[in-house]
């Protein structure tokens, strides 16, 4: 049975902040579901609810103005909707973790990175004050920091250590899901590649599941078993690595890759993909990525698209309602 | 660490230079004379120009300044012209009892203040963060001697629970301390409150709530601490003013204290009772202040690391 | 890449932007943000009514009469239909002399206040601009200068000037020099150093014309508030040193030295005592109030 092998089940979640009288409709009905032990990229430009989806899973929508109006997330078979505080509080940090896009002002600046790391395991797996100080160091050697670092302050500490760190803490009580939310977006490229090599050690080791938050379609190669596309709040493609790479379907997907520069063909020009996402405050009726997209068709504008199989995966487009359509891209594995 | 706090001490002594030299000018130039207050004017010239030559009255301003700054630097603040006693003596004297008061006070002002302040934070925009800085902007907007008096109204004359005036035993502390902490309590719910407001804001208590630490310890341990430094200035810097002297509520409730004392001399033009005084009191302020600077360094590792490279 | 029998690129696609992006002129914006904020709105209102109040008091009261003219056989006497807040200890109407005393109030609030603003924001600004060895002058001086509390401060200088109307508002204002010289200090180090100095240096501004278009305006708003701030402090101040004897010669009837005449006969009629003080402390929150609504209003990064 499936059923025990999937950590998340996110069915038709809706979130929508309500600031100042205007309502924000971050996320608009995203549906995943997520193996255990797999990696789920979930890309999109910034302001596409990618964090928001992120921070609904583990109840942490600031709220207010947050309000999550639809859906159910089950985690491990959970409900988490309906948790009270106390059942949340013992979920978060230990059955999912998150860590966050920038390491310079996660970390609690008057507290040592010991104490913090200390703290996660003392109040989930009831550690003592000197065993779960032993745990921390360790954790600490895990990510590549001198144990004896544990009374430093995060002050002292370089963005790529800080993140380590961060890491550290998240799956100090190895949770099963962790949320990475952007983890090296802040760092140097040098300093990236070396934490997600320690992200995909960790993750094989302790067989993490782990959802991989990025816009950066070049991590997602890296590190990740499936993708997720979002757009304007909803998830407009989704599938296993392979075929969002090489079978490409929804035109947006497609305009994402079409905008990497390509570096064995330096004379061609950049096609980045004209306008802009629209404002979450103003969604327009029909399909929100109407507007840029080179494939669009009349009846584009005036209904949302369904989601539908096409081929061999999840996508959701109108034009597929023409079975001969096809995008321009078309397999080719991706090259770095 | 240890240069830091003697940097600190010796920054001291260029504003007593300039606190003395400043007091004593001004009143100097003031019209009155110590001499009559103390004749009661009932002398004759000759009693007059007797007393003004043994107090030194005599000679022209900066040779008494001179006189004066090299009787400091042996440590000798001069005797009041008034009682004759070494003003070191007198301002000792009064001096507990506005620390008692100081104290008294500031406790208060932190019993109320903090949770009050902590309050309005995590509640902010509704109704209990309105209606808690408007009660915040009430007590500062009071004058401290009026609420004295009508504290001493209610309490002291109808109640007939607390005296009015005089130190008598802990419960004439009572009135006069809320009278003062209740000015103090205004500006330290703010200050908490904003402190607050900022550090709740920022991104490490996401981090603490991802980790399941359960609301109340991420406001009350993960948040105040980072919230303390402001609070934490506020508080020496009321303490220090109060310690300089709570010369209104002195006066209101005739508490025996250095504020009262100060007052009386500058109506008596008792010039070296004045500038003695408020050196001292210069001084305290100043011992205080760098407790409270200090204090951050336990509070804030960082700014312990930038007292030890040297800076100041 | 070629893109010969690729579909024609759609024409973009025009949306109707949201109200929140059209612009408004900065004045009304801050006006609007003003208007929003109940507490500030009222302030305002209390401040221009006793405004009108310190305008006008002369017209509508005849000082000789009834804020002056003892009248004995009246003394004491609790609030009735002819004395609104009954009357003090020679017989003068309280609610008469409430209203006069706004125009002391509020004027030695206003010219203290305007007194510590010239000398404040001129050195102030003269610290902040040319820094080095000036900015330490003047600092240390200030620092001096700010080592003893307002109150003594005050006291020190009445004491030498002696008690008068005029001296009142020098000793309040100079006392309150020090606040705005830190002020306008700060403001004038945060806008020197900031990019679009820079940037108007390296478009080639004149000097002049940066200080005037750039820093001056940028300074404001911090000025403004502690101004606002500041007159409500400055009232207090006064009000206390009136208290003490120090201000405003009897029989005038500023607040602070009502309520001390009121001490005097606190056991037998309390009233005395309590209307002064009430009037001051609705205008102090009435400023307060103004002020807070101000730097709310002023700040760019608004802050809930």
């Amino acid at each position: 049975m499936e059923n025990k092998n999937i950590i998340l089940d996110i069915q038709d979640l809706e979130v929508r902040f309500e600031v100042d009288g205007e309502i924000i409709r971050a996320v608009n009905g995203v549906s995943l579901t997520l193996e255990k032990g797999k990696t789920l990229g979930l890309v999109g430009e910034t302001g596409a609810g990618k964090t928001t989806t992120a921070l609904a899973v583990m109840h942490l929508v600031p709220d207010p103005p947050g309000i999550i109006s639809n859906g159910n997330i089950l985690l491990n078979g959970k409900d988490v909707m309906g948790m009270s505080k106390a059942e949340l509080e013992k979920i978060r940090g230990k059955e999912v973790s998150m860590i966050f896009q920038d390491p310079m002002t996660s970390l609690n600046p008057v507290f040592t990175i010991g104490e913090q790391i200390a703290e996660s395991l003392e109040i989930h797996e009831q550690l003592s004050r000197t065993d779960a100080m032993k745990k921390a160091k360790e954790m600490l050697e895990l990510v590549g920091i001198p144990g004896s670092r544990a009374s430093d302050y995060p002050h002292q500490f370089s963005g790529g250590m800080k993140q380590r760190v961060v890491i550290a803490i998240a799956l100090a009580c190895n949770p099963q899901l962790l949320i990475a939310d952007e983890p090296t977006t802040a760092l140097d490229v040098t300093i990236q590649a070396q934490v997600l090599e320690l992200m995909k050690e960790l993750k094989e080791k302790y067989g993490t599941a782990m959802i991989m938050i990025t816009h950066d379609l070049g991590i997602v190669a890296e590190v990740c078993d499936e993708v997720a596309v979002m757009y304007a709040g909803r998830i407009i493609e989704k599938g296993t690595l392979d075929q969002v790479f090489n079978n490409t379907l929804h035109p947006y997907t497609e305009g994402l890759f079409n905008s990497l520069p390509n570096i064995k063909d330096r004379k061609s020009e950049l096609l980045p993909i004209p306008g802009l996402m629209p404002d979450p405050v103003n969604l327009p009726v029909g399909c929100a990525f109407e507007p840029r997209c080179s494939y669009a068709r009349a009846e584009c504008s005036l209904r949302q698209p369904e989601s539908r199989m096409v081929s061999d995966h999840m996508v959701c487009c109108s034009a597929y309602d023409h079975p001969d359509f096809h995008i321009k891209r078309k397999g080719g594995k991706y090259v770095e | 660490m240890y240069r830091y706090i003697i940097n600190r001490l010796i920054l001291i002594i260029p504003v007593i230079i300039g606190v003395s030299f400043l007091i004593f000018a001004i009143l100097d130039q003031a019209p009155g004379d110590v001499v009559h207050v103390i004749t009661g004017g009932g002398a004759t010239q000759q009693e007059v120009e007797a007393l003004r030559a043994e107090l030194g009255l005599d000679r022209p301003l900066l040779v008494r300044y001179v006189d004066y700054m090299k009787g400091l630097l042996k440590g000798d603040l001069g005797k009041s012209y008034i009682s004759g006693r070494s003003v070191f003596e007198v301002y000792t004297e009064r001096l507990p009892a506005t620390i008692k008061l100081a104290f008294a006070s500031i406790f208060v002002s932190i019993l109320l203040s903090i949770p009050l302040g902590i309050y309005a934070a995590v509640h902010s925009g509704k109704i209990g963060d309105n209606i808690s800085m408007v009660a915040a902007l009430l007590g500062l907007s009071m004058p401290n001697f009026w609420l004295g008096l009508i504290l001493i109204i209610t309490f002291s004359l109808q109640l007939k629970i607390f005296p009015s005036g005089g130190n008598e035993g802990l419960i004439s502390l009572v009135l006069p301390a809320i009278t003062i902490g209740t000015g103090l309590t205004a500006t330290l719910t703010r200050i908490t409150r904003s402190s607050m407001l900022d550090v709740i804001r920022q991104d490490y208590l996401r981090t603490a709530r991802a980790k399941g630490v359960n609301e109340r310890k991420v406001i009350n341990k993960h948040a105040l601490k980072n919230a303390l430094i402001p609070i934490i200035t506020i508080i020496g810097t009321q303490f220090g003013n109060v310690m300089g002297g709570a010369v209104l509520t002195e006066t209101v409730f005739a508490w025996p204290g250095v504020g009262r004392l100060i007052i009386d001399s500058i109506h008596a033009r008792d010039i070296p009772m004045v500038t003695g005084s408020i050196i001292l009191k210069t001084i305290t302020i100043s011992i205080v202040l760098l407790v409270v600077d200090l204090l951050y360094a336990a509070v804030d590792p960082r700014i312990k690391a930038q007292y030890s490279k040297g800076g100041s | 890449m070629s893109t010969a029998n690729s579909v024609k690129p759609k024409e973009q696609k025009k949306y109707s932007a949201s109200k929140r992006y059209q612009k408004r002129s900065q004045g009304a914006e801050i006006w609007r943000r003003l208007k929003k904020n109940k507490g500030a709105m009222v302030g305002l209102g209390i401040v221009a009514m006793l405004a009108f109040i310190a305008l006008f008091a002369d017209i509508i009261i005849d000082f000789e009469t009834d804020v002056i003219g003892q009248n004995i056989s009246q003394r004491m006497q609790l609030p009735s239909r002819d004395h609104l807040l009954g009357t003090d200890e020679v017989g003068r109407d309280v609610f008469f002399r409430l209203l006069y005393g706004t125009r002391f109030s509020l004027s030695v609030g206003i010219v203290a206040v305007i007194i510590a603003l010239v000398i404040g924001v001129v050195f102030g600004a003269i610290a902040g601009y040319f820094g080095g060895a000036i900015e330490e002058i003047i600092m240390r001086a200030t620092d001096i200068f700010a080592s003893v509390p307002h109150i003594l401060m005050g006291i020190v200088i009445v004491a030498a000037l002696g008690a008068s109307t005029l001296n009142l508002m020098i000793a309040v204002g100079i006392s309150s020099v020090p606040q705005f010289i830190r002020i306008t200090r700060a403001a004038v180090l945060t806008v020197r150093h900031a990019e679009y100095v820079e940037a108007s240096r390296a478009i080639g501004l004149r000097e002049a014309s940066i200080i005037f278009v750039h820093i001056i305006p940028n300074c404001l708003s911090p000025i403004i508030v502690q101004t606002t701030l500041r007159v409500a402090s400055a009232i207090i101040s006064a009000s206390a040193l009136s208290f003490l004897g120090l201000g405003v010669p009897q029989p005038s009837p500023e607040w602070g030295s009502m309520l001390s005449s009121g001490r005097q006969f606190i056991r037998t009629n309390s009233l005395l005592t309590f209307f002064p003080g009430l009037a001051i402390m609705i205008t102090v929150l009435a400023l307060n109030l103004l002020g807070d609504g101000l730097r709310d209003a002023l700040d760019p990064k608004l802050r809930r």
